[in-house]
């Protein structure tokens, strides 16, 4: 298997591709991209369903079930399901396709899953905080000269830096 | 023609939401491409020897970035109300607290929110884990919203924008980061050849054969060069340049007219203070801003959208639109007297007409009084009675009707 893999595409034309997508994406919906606020929506439509009152109460929960519409009718959750389906389409067709988890030599799998857990949470939680994440800050705001997601982009590398020293078990 | 699309939000919804999973489709699928499936090519960015994550990052914000840039300059996009539409108000803190969590984040579990995604689809039980931490973090925010409601909210700045901070035209920006991103990318490279050498696992995610490959990277920052002289060239288009030049007839507003539009619809004004900011911080027309006239390049009105009328005022005037307010694109509203006469009719307590005066006089000086009244907290003497007419009891109608 891993010999059939393909390589992967020169991270600059990678950039260009992605940078023309988000165009795209611009100038056809006047929207950039966007992961975790959907992430967000299957949540509290989860929520929803189990708690409907709960979420009624809470305003942030509320606010995107407002209007009469449910929280997944919502058009970057289309774009998360766009997003889950081209990485299958791509992973499989290029063989890279296959159950397992990915880590440094070092580091133990349980270990592993339960950094993965933890920096999620922490990911979910800050990307809330930030009215976006990587792709909805970073790359859509970043690309429209926001003057806060510059600040934003400029703060996940400093903490990425900061925090790599003490996980350098984890990767290398 | 216009873009985006308006109906695709509205009238063809359905439309715009398969248009938005064929734009996901081609997100995950350059994710994967790049190898963001996969942790350790994530987390490489962070120990130096395989920035990939910048290259395709900064790669696809120069491609984006002046894409748009030039779209607005060809007059198929504006980029204000894009802008606007598109990306949330800047936040200070929160933005810059929760960016420093969120690359904490990032390097303990190898993804961001969005390549988790594709790391899940490819197979990778770690990324599955990761995306249900990002789902429960979220929902971790939304229950403790109500205790961080007042951090969430802070340093708002409102809708901000590089080329407003820094006071020049975006397409100069969009150029400027393009050249940094290049000269980022070189020395990228550079810090890549070091590290590979000093970290043993680097050989696993390396493809050194392909990095070393120069005709991509020529092709990708040849496609720079030649958008972003497009996008300079847009900067002396004629189109540009007849909006620039639009001539700025200055028209007066009175202090009672002003305040009338304040209360009738303050949210199409747009109330700049021109004076020091010690003297509009101690009294000023209500919602006023205090951007003392030395700093009102800043606020880059030749790019904001226009939609608000734009009243100035300094202590007495101004006689004159000032240069930086040129390119507004709404209506401009110059306070006749300025704040001086805004400060007389409004904030000094005025003296009642005598008995004698018309209709329409007592009727401004109930509105100046009641104006004066809401400001100070002081109440004027109450206006002269109205004459009361005789009553004249209507004439019985003869004839016709229910009535008779």
């Amino acid at each position: 298997m891993e010999n059939q893999e393909q390589r992967f595409w020169n991270p600059y034309l990678a950039g260009v591709a992605l940078g023309l997508v988000l165009l795209a994406s611009f100038l056809i919906m006047g929207q950039g991209l966007g992961a975790s606020g959907a992430v967000y929506r299957f949540g509290v439509a989860a929520l929803g369903a189990v708690a409907p009152e709960h979420v009624a109460r809470n305003p942030h929960f509320s606010h995107v079930v407002s209007g009469g519409r449910s929280a997944l009718d919502n058009f970057y959750i289309f774009m998360v399901v766009g997003v889950f389906l081209g990485g299958l389409v791509s992973s499989y067709a290029a063989g890279r396709m296959k159950v397992g988890v990915r880590k440094g030599p070092r580091i133990g799998v349980p270990a592993r899953l339960a950094l993965a857990v933890t920096g999620g949470v922490l990911m979910g939680f800050a990307a809330r905080l930030t009215r976006g994440c990587t792709s909805g800050q970073a790359l859509s705001g970043g690309a429209l000269m926001s003057a806060g997601s510059w600040i934003f982009m400029l703060a996940v590398f400093a903490g990425g830096y900061a925090v790599a020293y003490f996980v350098r078990r984890e990767w290398t | 023609m216009m873009l985006p699309v308006e109906s695709l939000v509205e009238g063809y919804r359905e439309v715009g939401l398969v248009v938005g999973l064929l734009v996901g489709f081609g997100f995950g699928f350059v994710l994967e491409r790049a190898g963001f499936g996969r942790a350790p090519k994530l987390a490489a960015q962070f120990y130096l020897y395989d920035m990939t994550v910048f290259k395709v990052m900064f790669g696809a914000i120069v491609t984006a970035m002046l894409g748009v840039v030039v779209a607005a300059g060809l007059g198929l996009v504006d980029l204000v109300s894009l802008s606007e539409g598109a990306v949330s108000a800047t936040y200070v803190w929160p933005m810059l607290f929760g960016g420093l969590l969120l690359g904490a984040g990032f390097i303990m579990s190898g993804y961001c929110p969005g390549t988790s995604l594709v790391g899940t689809a490819s197979g990778n039980l770690d990324a599955l884990l990761t995306a249900a931490g990002v789902l429960l973090g979220t929902l971790l925010f939304g229950e403790l919203y109500p205790v961080l409601e007042g951090f969430y909210l802070s340093g708002d700045k409102g809708q901000l924008f590089l080329y407003q901070v820094l006071g020049v035209p975006p397409e100069i920006v969009a150029v400027a980061i393009a050249l940094m991103a290049i000269g980022a990318f070189v020395g990228a490279e550079k810090v890549e050849k070091i590290m590979t050498q000093r970290i043993a696992v680097a050989a696993s995610v390396v493809d050194e054969e392909r990095r070393s490959a120069s005709a991509p990277r020529r092709l990708a920052f040849g496609l720079y060069g030649v958008a972003g002289l497009l996008a300079v060239g847009a900067l002396f288009l004629p189109v540009g340049q007849s909006e620039a030049a639009r001539p700025v007839e200055p028209v007066r507003i009175s202090p009672s007219e002003l305040a009338r539009r304040i209360i009738d619809m303050p949210w199409q004004l747009k109330i700049v203070d021109l004076r020091a900011r010690e003297a509009c911080a101690k009294e000023r027309v209500p919602g006023a801003e205090c951007v003392p006239r030395e700093t009102l390049g800043n606020l880059g009105l030749q790019y904001s959208p226009g939609t608000r009328a734009l009243v100035l005022m300094d202590e007495s005037g101004p006689s004159s639109v000032p240069v930086e307010a040129m390119g507004y694109k709404g209506d401009i509203l110059l306070l006749e007297g300025g704040f001086g006469a805004w400060r007389q009719w409004a904030l000094e307590t005025p003296e009642p007409p005598g008995p004698e005066v018309s209709e329409a006089e007592r009727i401004a000086y109930r509105f100046r009084a009641a104006v004066n009244g809401a400001l100070t907290g002081r109440a004027a003497p109450p206006p002269p009675a109205a004459p009361v007419q005789q009553y004249v009891p209507p004439k019985p109608r003869k004839g016709g009707g229910c009535s008779g």
